[in-house]
């Protein structure tokens, strides 16, 4: 059995009613129990931060990612060994929004 | 100023303008502006009534099954929105586009327990693609448009669009505007290079290369490149039921079908393989038996365009993320031509077993009754195996698979990952609503038959020209086989005692044959097949037939029943 550790999913989306609840789903269907939660919007204008944290296994939080990152809704989600925190995670998110608006021009 | 129109005249002028031509539906009080608009749009959107919201849904899939066009479905709040749950899910497992528009009560009603008002974003966001709720009437066009954008791009699914009364009835501008672009959803991911370069690699290094395809190969168009690909690089295939018809019947490099009732080839030589790739498909545990043991000596390349489905199930040396088109293309181009003869022809040898254990037992028989597998061979040859053959779930399913023939791809439409019982009867009645001229069977079992058969009456008010034919052994076929084989022949709950269907289908008024004879198939086959109506072939098959070969479940899959007292050895 793999070990369970205290993970961190860090969530950035659209603001979108319902998409809170599809995306606790993808835990408890699972049967991984949500320690806590918090919803904030983020530093980027119009976009949702949801944080999550959880105690699973490795391999789950990997593949929780991304099944929330199919979220049509959903722009991109992490997952990190709790205190690692997420230094790289603006920048990421900084990015794909730079590179999506490219894409549209 | 402007032109106004309500939300629900917007609603139809955004379906035509996606190029929608038929809807399925049932209407209501929550949705009834809809209706009212269309009853004033005439001939541009055709409306098929339907007898259960159940029906719907699985008329627009298999609609969007046979065509790759989205399907397109109106309902009512509450018990018309539950109706369609099924066929959510299952849409949504096997990958099928369909649009599905519920009514709802006013914005004010909202979650006051109004009449006919349910959580319809709380049901169905957890099950399908994409759900919405439209509250007032300027968001419907952009709704609409991003629900086709969502519906049919990347894997394809359901989408919900939760319609309430105030979007109905206030007042908007229309201009239509096709949606190709959300930010945060990137439905083709592009193929990395570097991948391509290590796929290319890994095939070129096989000594026994073998690919397992699913219904990507038809939902990204592959169909051609797969071609292609087994051709240059001599490497023989085996499909999953979702992909069958993708490659020809025929095709040289195809082995067959994989899988618990799979064909004896396909499952041998996945275990065989030195390099399993597995394109467009998810690595069901119906393909894979027990996963620890799933292809032991073989390294493993994934392509799929859900990164979801990369490592899901089977750990994989490498995960190929894009669309199987493009992706097969490049390696395709990169690769070496190479053959593998002596590891091909290996399928003719698993063929030859599974020719004479299982399928002369089965359709060679002189006397008894009619088998299964008789009936559906029949009907593939007399067909030309060119028609579309939809099935039900259970036995008739597994028998439809095993024995009907392709020769063009989109012709096999069945309910895969959720098995869903009452699929076949309308998702046969959307694929021939969307392809009037092609041939439409169905193969249907007298329980799965019984869970949707109202949809008779959409058959007789649009005479939908499908042919039924009813696989009738009197039992819940598939689980009593089950009962046989690993409950000691306790038959709980699946003797059924049938209704007289020359009944029914005089009283729908759709023309009906019994047969029971093998004397009698051949005429019977072809007075079905000539009918330019619809027409049910009550076909009373051997009561305890079984399918065979049979993987049960937690083996590995070349552990093979060959018959109830006989299993296949490899190299024996
Ligand atoms: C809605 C639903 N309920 C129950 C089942 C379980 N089930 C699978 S196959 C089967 C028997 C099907 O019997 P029948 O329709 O007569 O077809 P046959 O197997 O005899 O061809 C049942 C009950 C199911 N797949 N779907």
């Amino acid at each position: 059995m793999e070990s369970e550790k205290l993970y961190i999913i860090s969530v950035y989306s659209e603001n979108q009613v319902g998409l809170l609840s599809s995306i606790s789903n993808i835990f408890t269907r699972r049967n991984i129990n949500i320690e806590s939660l918090t919803v904030f919007p983020s530093e980027f204008p119009g976009v949702h931060h949801f944080t999550f944290r959880v105690f699973t296994t490795e391999r789950n939080a990997t593949q929780v990612v991304k099944f929330i990152e199919k979220k049509v809704d959903v722009l991109r989600a992490f997952s990190f060994e709790w205190q690692h925190g997420g230094a790289s995670e603006h920048e990421i998110i900084s990015d794909y929004l730079q590179e999506r608006k490219n894409q549209l021009k | 100023m402007a032109e106004l129109f309500s939300g629900a005249e917007i609603l139809l002028k955004s379906l035509v303008d996606e190029g929608v031509d038929t809807v399925f539906g049932y209407p209501g009080g929550s949705i009834i502006n809809v209706y009212d608009e269309l009853y004033k749009y005439g001939g541009k959107l055709n409306h098929i009534l339907v007898r259960h919201e159940q029906g719907a849904i699985h008329a627009a899939q298999g609609y969007a099954r046979a065509t790759g066009k989205p399907g397109v479905v109106i309902v009512t709040s509450g018990p018309g929105a539950t109706n369609v749950i099924t066929g959510v899910a299952d849409a949504m497992v096997d990958s099928t586009p369909v649009i599905v528009i519920t009514g709802q009560v006013s914005n004010a009603a909202l979650g006051t327990d109004a009449f006919q008002e349910t959580d319809v974003v709380g049901m169905t966001g957890p099950i399908d693609k994409w759900t919405y709720q439209i509250r007032r009437p300027e968001d419907v066009a952009p709704a609409v448009a991003k629900a086709f954008h969502i519906a049919s791009t990347g894997r394809p699914g359901p989408v919900v669009l939760d319609f309430t009364k105030d979007a109905q009835r206030g007042r908007a501008e229309y201009h239509f505007e096709k949606c190709d672009f959300i930010r945060s959803y990137v439905p083709v991911p592009e193929p990395d290079e570097a991948q391509i370069d290590e796929a290319v690699r890994m095939i070129n290094a096989a000594e026994r290369p073998f690919v397992v395809y699913g219904q990507g190969i038809v939902l990204s168009h592959a169909e051609e490149q797969l071609k292609a690909f087994l051709k240059k690089g001599g490497i023989p295939a085996a499909s999953t039921m979702l992909g069958l018809s993708a490659l020809p019947s025929d095709f040289p490099y195809y082995v067959g079908m994989a899988g618990m009732h799979g064909n004896i080839a396909s499952n041998l030589m996945t275990q065989r393989c030195d390099l399993l790739i597995a394109i467009g498909m998810r690595f069901s545990d119906r393909v894979t038996g027990i996963v620890s043991e799933y292809a032991p000596q073989a390294r493993k390349i994934h392509i799929d365009i859900d990164e979801t489905e990369i490592g899901k199930i089977v750990p994989v040396d490498l995960g190929v993320l894009g669309d199987a088109a493009q992706v097969l293309e490049r390696i395709t181009e990169r690769m070496n031509f190479s053959f593998h003869d002596e590891w091909a022809v290996t399928a003719r040898k698993y063929d030859q077993v599974e020719q004479a254990k299982v399928v002369a037992p089965e359709v060679q028989r002189t006397d008894g009754p009619l088998t299964m597998g008789e009936v559906i061979s029949k009907v593939a040859e007399a067909s030309g195996h060119d028609a579309i053959v939809i099935t039900d779930v259970g036995q008739n399913q597994l028998m439809a698979a095993r024995y009907s023939r392709f020769r063009s791809s989109r012709s096999f439409i069945s309910s895969g990952g959720l098995g869903t019982m009452g699929f076949g009867l309308p998702a046969a009645i959307g694929a021939k609503t969307a392809c009037p001229d092609r041939q439409v069977c169905l193969f249907v079992g007298d329980g799965g038959f019984q869970m949707t058969i109202q949809e008779l009456g959409t058959i007789l008010q649009e005479h939908t020209a499908v042919k039924v034919i009813l696989l009738n052994n009197n039992w819940l076929g598939n689980v009593r086989q089950w009962q046989e084989l690993f409950f000691d022949r306790h038959y709980s709950q699946t003797r059924m005692l049938n209704p007289d269907y020359s009944l029914i289908a005089r009283a729908y008024g759709i023309r009906y044959r019994m047969v029971d004879e093998r004397a009698g198939l051949d005429a019977a086959v072809q007075e079905m097949l000539d009918s330019d109506e619809a027409f049910i072939l009550d076909a009373h098959v051997e009561e305890q037939g079984m399918v065979y070969p049979m993987i049960p479940v937690g083996r590995r899959v070349d552990e093979i029943m060959l018959n109830r007292n006989e299993w296949y050895e490899d190299g024996k």
